[in-house]
């Protein structure tokens, strides 16, 4: 397999060496350690798996000391001179700066929410406002997007939900306790339906008051 | 350093009492060093969730049900054990390049 996706990408290469140094940034690293082997794997028969564990144990040598001096001579244009300077991303896992998740600069979506089932609508604002469909995903920070939903009144459930679904909320004194059905928490504040289903949704703990801002 | 001064040595950070009278001093640095010994596995664990859930995210963009479980069946079907989970790293820095492997893996 791993000759396979350095044969799409060697063609890319290979006729755009002469003006590698404007593309470093576009060739990515862990795939330079494929292409290493083009000579011998064009060659040899694709599939088995002798090739992989050669281009792993290179990754581990590069991984131990990103020194280019110990690169041998006719591979040393391969590793990024950036690349080979900069932080380990192959030894630590990354995580998120400050500015990685500032507030200011988070995407904001726009839903709308006439006549779409409320369930169904408030698990997929929960996926993005948590951030789990984000590559970036990390449990400890907020690195979700904003969503604003627009028509909260016209949200709609299947079944009898409309006149049986009932909404608790206690005061904390004894015999504080009121209820109410979903038509007519809907007539009095239709926002509340779907806030408390998506905050249902959303994590609770030290988290949720980052998430449920 | 004496035996006892080692101790001691070891709970100097530690708040209140539990760094000033020996006998809990000895406690709390069992305790201690027995969540230090079961972190160390739990780390492991939690950064394996980590990398799945971030592979996960990004892979179930890709298509209609497609999913980090299909991911992994299709790598191990192909045989492509060079993906340990650590290469959750590949999607942050290029995600281009996990795009191919997944395509090419699903052939």
């Amino acid at each position: 397999m791993a000759i396979l996706c350095a044969s799409t990408s060697t063609i890319f290469s290979s006729s755009e060496r002469t003006s590698f140094g404007s593309l470093k940034k576009t060739i990515p690293s862990n795939q330079s350690s494929f292409l290493g082997f083009f000579p011998v794997a064009a060659l040899s028969k694709p599939g088995s798996v002798l090739p992989t564990t050669l281009s792993f144990s290179k990754r581990d040598f590069r991984v131990c000391c990103q020194d280019l001096s110990l690169v041998p001579e006719n591979q040393r244009w391969m590793f990024e001179e950036s690349e080979a300077d900069g932080p380990d991303i192959w030894n630590n896992t990354w995580y998120p700066k400050a500015k990685d998740h500032i507030n200011t600069e988070k995407t904001w979506y726009v839903v709308d929410a006439t006549d779409k089932i409320l369930g169904r609508l408030a698990s997929t604002i929960a996926v993005h406002i948590r951030g789990k469909n984000l590559a970036t995903y990390t449990p400890s920070v907020d690195m979700g997007a904003f969503v604003i939903v627009v028509n909260a009144e016209k949200v709609a459930v299947s079944g009898k939900k409309r006149t049986q679904k009932l909404y608790r909320r206690h005061s904390g004194r004894p015999g504080g306790m009121k209820v109410e059905t979903f038509n007519q928490l809907q007539q009095r504040i239709p926002e509340r339906i779907i806030e408390h289903a998506v905050r249902g949704m959303l994590p609770k703990g030290r988290v949720s008051s980052l998430v449920s801002n | 350093l004496v035996d006892v001064e080692k101790n001691s040595l070891f709970a100097s950070s530690f708040r209140g009492a539990h760094s000033r009278l020996t006998r809990t001093i000895t406690q709390q640095r069992i305790r201690a060093l027995v969540s230090a010994h079961q972190d160390r596995d739990m780390k492991k664990r939690d950064f394996c969730h980590l990398w799945i859930t971030r592979i996960n995210a990004i892979i179930r963009g890709v298509g209609v049900s497609y999913s980090y479980s299909r991911l992994i069946r299709n790598l191990y079907n192909k045989q492509l054990l060079l993906n340990h989970k650590i290469l959750a790293q590949i999607i942050i820095s290029n995600r281009n390049c996990l795009y191919m492997i997944s395509n090419e893996i699903r052939k």
